[in-house]
């Protein structure tokens, strides 16, 4: 038999290694829930719940059981798929049916931010490598310090103060104005839905919704781009086939453009996975103030409404999405990089 | 905001050996001459300025947040039915809220409930943190092995959603929002100390404490501990940047701090609805707090890093 690519081997044995992963994600989601010392259901009646009402709750969530027993009951239900139903927020529907309902509300921002974040984390991080200790380097670097501190939801205030209820350029807050209709969910994704429809009214409208959201969540993100690329790209341009590109005659521009700028952008799908974390946490600031009806508000909705189940269904949904995009990430790594030794 | 602190400025991985060579010179220096003595050899550089910048700004904050009960021009929950959501001028510098409350007294009042939190926050995932990255990298083997992929399993969620849950279940309040957020940067604690760990313990001097009898608790606390301690400011000040933005998120979202007390990211929830009516200054102010806090604290920890990382290099060449 032909010896399987070591790259085939590397994608198998990554793959495998996300199951463990993810257990123990499980696990640490389970811990923090019920080992933290305060009563979950309590917390979540706000400590004024009927006692036989808490008690019930507690029963029907099988919350009276020893944890171990609890603990198995979790994982096994996770790995079937069931969430189990919502307790206060959508009394008996399945939590998982509203999870993957606004799911797209969520993914949509996600996509448009991550593309705002690369464009401009990659131009501004270019720039800045390229003219590497001038002040355009220095006020860049800056750039990338503030940007990625940025209060999130201040920022998305600031932008809806001014492109929205001042200029009046771009819809202030939601998905959709109000007589838009909604176009035929296929994938979810307005923008998508609408170029399918051939509705290219609702696109535009989509658009215009989406503008200040991924600006917001996508500039934050971009911080961390810029300075990645930038010190990617002063490393690129000291290398010894840069030297050579420029020793054989080759204009300073085209060494830049041609030569440096592709190596520059290797980590970018590396920076893309580390930031995942930070495009969930900001798409839940993100779709709070700006209204869009995404998991991240969902969540919010649960933890005031005091819906266990919800709150612990949506932790677990991103917890497999994280390990999810981590493995995409390495995998597309392994691809893209040959440098790369398994 | 974005939730995580940047791992590429805290040189995750085995970092650059340190200790053999710094004896003679350092040593004479102890422990804070060790910390101090590179920033005032730097002070003309662009690391240098950065570093000093960020440190006023972190000073100022904590001058303003226990002055405020002086400095306040009012007293920050005094409801002024005459003066609602009246626009900065003289006697109001940065303008009333809707209940006519003076927005620069609450912003200097939220200082103290931004810094308590964050010290809170990252004073206890230090205290956590720290000793079990130095147990996990001394002792290595399979206890480091779970540790490690526990803490990175944690470090790869989202913290503020981890935050969210925790504070959900602890309930409001500056402790207890100070509590959950700790959860955050144990792992980041962990994995730097450890790290370290793990490139120190190679050292010759540790190897000859060893074999000269020395107990592992004094080896890790005599040998080890003093080299690890100067990765603490780097993270310090990116956890803590990082801890105030969460803190202000959770309250923004309606978790963290309860309305009547002074808080920046509850007021600017607060102020979020008054924004349609061109009301600025409810909002503009306490966001700019935020930002220029943490902008001073990652300032300064991108000037100690860039300080700290080549003067590990030094010591090794």
């Amino acid at each position: 038999m032909a010896r399987a690519s070591p790259l085939l081997l590397y994608v198998i044995t990554r793959a495998l290694l996300a199951v463990p992963m993810l257990v123990i994600l499980l696990t640490a989601v389970f811990v923090i829930l019920r080992l933290i010392p305060g009563d979950p259901i309590q917390a979540l009646f706000g400590g004024r719940g009927n006692p036989s009402v808490v008690a019930a709750a507690r029963a029907q969530l099988g919350l009276d059981r020893p944890l171990i027993v609890q603990y198995f009951d979790y994982l096994g239900r996770v790995f079937t798929g069931n969430f189990g139903q919502s307790l206060t927020l959508y009394p008996g529907q399945s939590v998982m049916h509203w999870i993957l309902l606004v799911f797209p509300a969520t993914l949509e921002l996600a996509l448009y931010s991550m593309i705002v974040a690369a464009v401009v984390g990659i131009l501004t991080g270019v720039v800045a490598g390229r003219y590497r200790g001038t002040p355009v380097d220095v006020t860049l670097r800056m750039y990338g310090i503030v940007i990625w501190v940025i209060p999130i939801f201040w920022l998305a205030l600031m932008l809806q103060l001014t492109f929205a209820i001042g200029l009046r350029w771009l819809p202030p807050n939601g998905r959709l104005s109000p007589l838009t209709p909604v176009p035929t969910p296929r994938t979810g994704l307005y923008t998508i839905d609408s170029l399918l429809m051939g509705r290219y009214d609702i696109f535009i409208d989509a658009v215009r919704h989406l503008i200040l959201p991924s600006l917001t969540l996508g500039l934050v993100l971009s911080g961390f781009f810029t300075r990645i690329v930038r010190v990617n790209m002063m490393q690129t341009l000291q290398s010894d086939f840069v030297e050579a590109a420029r020793a054989r005659g080759i204009r300073e521009r085209s060494v830049i453009y041609r030569h440096a700028f592709k190596n520059a952008l290797i980590p970018v799908v590396t920076v893309i996975g580390l930031q995942f974390a930070a495009l969930l946490g900001g798409a839940i600031l993100t779709e709070t103030t700006f209204s869009l009806n995404g998991v991240g508000q969902l969540l919010v909705r649960a933890i005031i409404a005091g819906d266990y189940t919800m709150v612990q269904g949506i932790i677990v949904f991103y917890a497999i999405l994280v390990i999810f995009v981590s493995l995409a990430v390495d995998i597309a790594n392994a691809f893209i990089d040959p440098r790369i030794k398994y | 905001m974005a939730g995580k602190p940047i791992p590429s400025d805290v040189a995750i991985g085995p970092g650059p050996a340190i200790g053999a060579a710094i004896l003679p010179p350092a040593m004479r220096r102890g422990i804070l001459g060790r910390v101090f003595w590179p920033l005032i050899e730097e002070r003309r550089t662009l690391t240098g300025i950065m570093t000093f910048v960020g440190l006023g700004f972190l000073v100022a904050f904590v001058v303003i947040a226990l002055t405020a009960p002086l400095i306040s021009p009012y007293d920050p929950l005094a409801i002024n039915s005459s003066e609602l959501l009246s626009a900065p001028s003289g006697s109001h510098l940065m303008g009333t809220d809707h209940l006519g409350r003076d927005v620069l007294s609450r912003v200097f009042w939220g200082a103290r409930t931004s810094l308590l939190i964050m010290a809170i926050g990252v004073l206890v995932a230090l205290v956590v943190g720290v000793p079990i990255g130095l147990t996990s990298g001394y002792l290595g083997g399979l206890v480091d092995r779970v540790l490690v992929l526990v803490m990175d399993s944690i470090y790869s969620f989202p913290g503020l959603l981890l935050a969210m849950a925790l504070a959900a279940i602890l309930g409001r309040g500056v402790v207890n929002i100070g509590i959950a957020i700790t959860v955050i940067y144990v792992p980041l604690y962990f994995r730097v100390v450890r790290n370290h760990v793990v490139a120190v313990k190679q050292e010759l001097f540790v190897e000859a404490a060893r074999a000269l009898g020395a107990r592992p608790g004094s080896v890790i606390v005599r040998y080890i501990t003093f080299n690890v301690i100067s990765s603490i400011p780097v993270i310090f000040s990116i956890s803590a940047a990082d801890a105030i933005l969460t803190a202000a998120g959770l309250s923004f979202i309606g978790l963290g701090i309860d309305p009547p007390i002074p808080d920046w990211g509850a007021d600017l929830a607060t102020a979020q609805q008054w924004l349609p009516n061109d009301i600025w200054w409810t909002s503009f102010f306490p966001g700019f707090m935020i930002l220029l806090l943490t902008v001073g604290l990652s300032m300064l920890g991108e000037g100690i890093n860039d300080i700290v990382n080549p003067l590990l290099r030094r010591t090794k060449a």
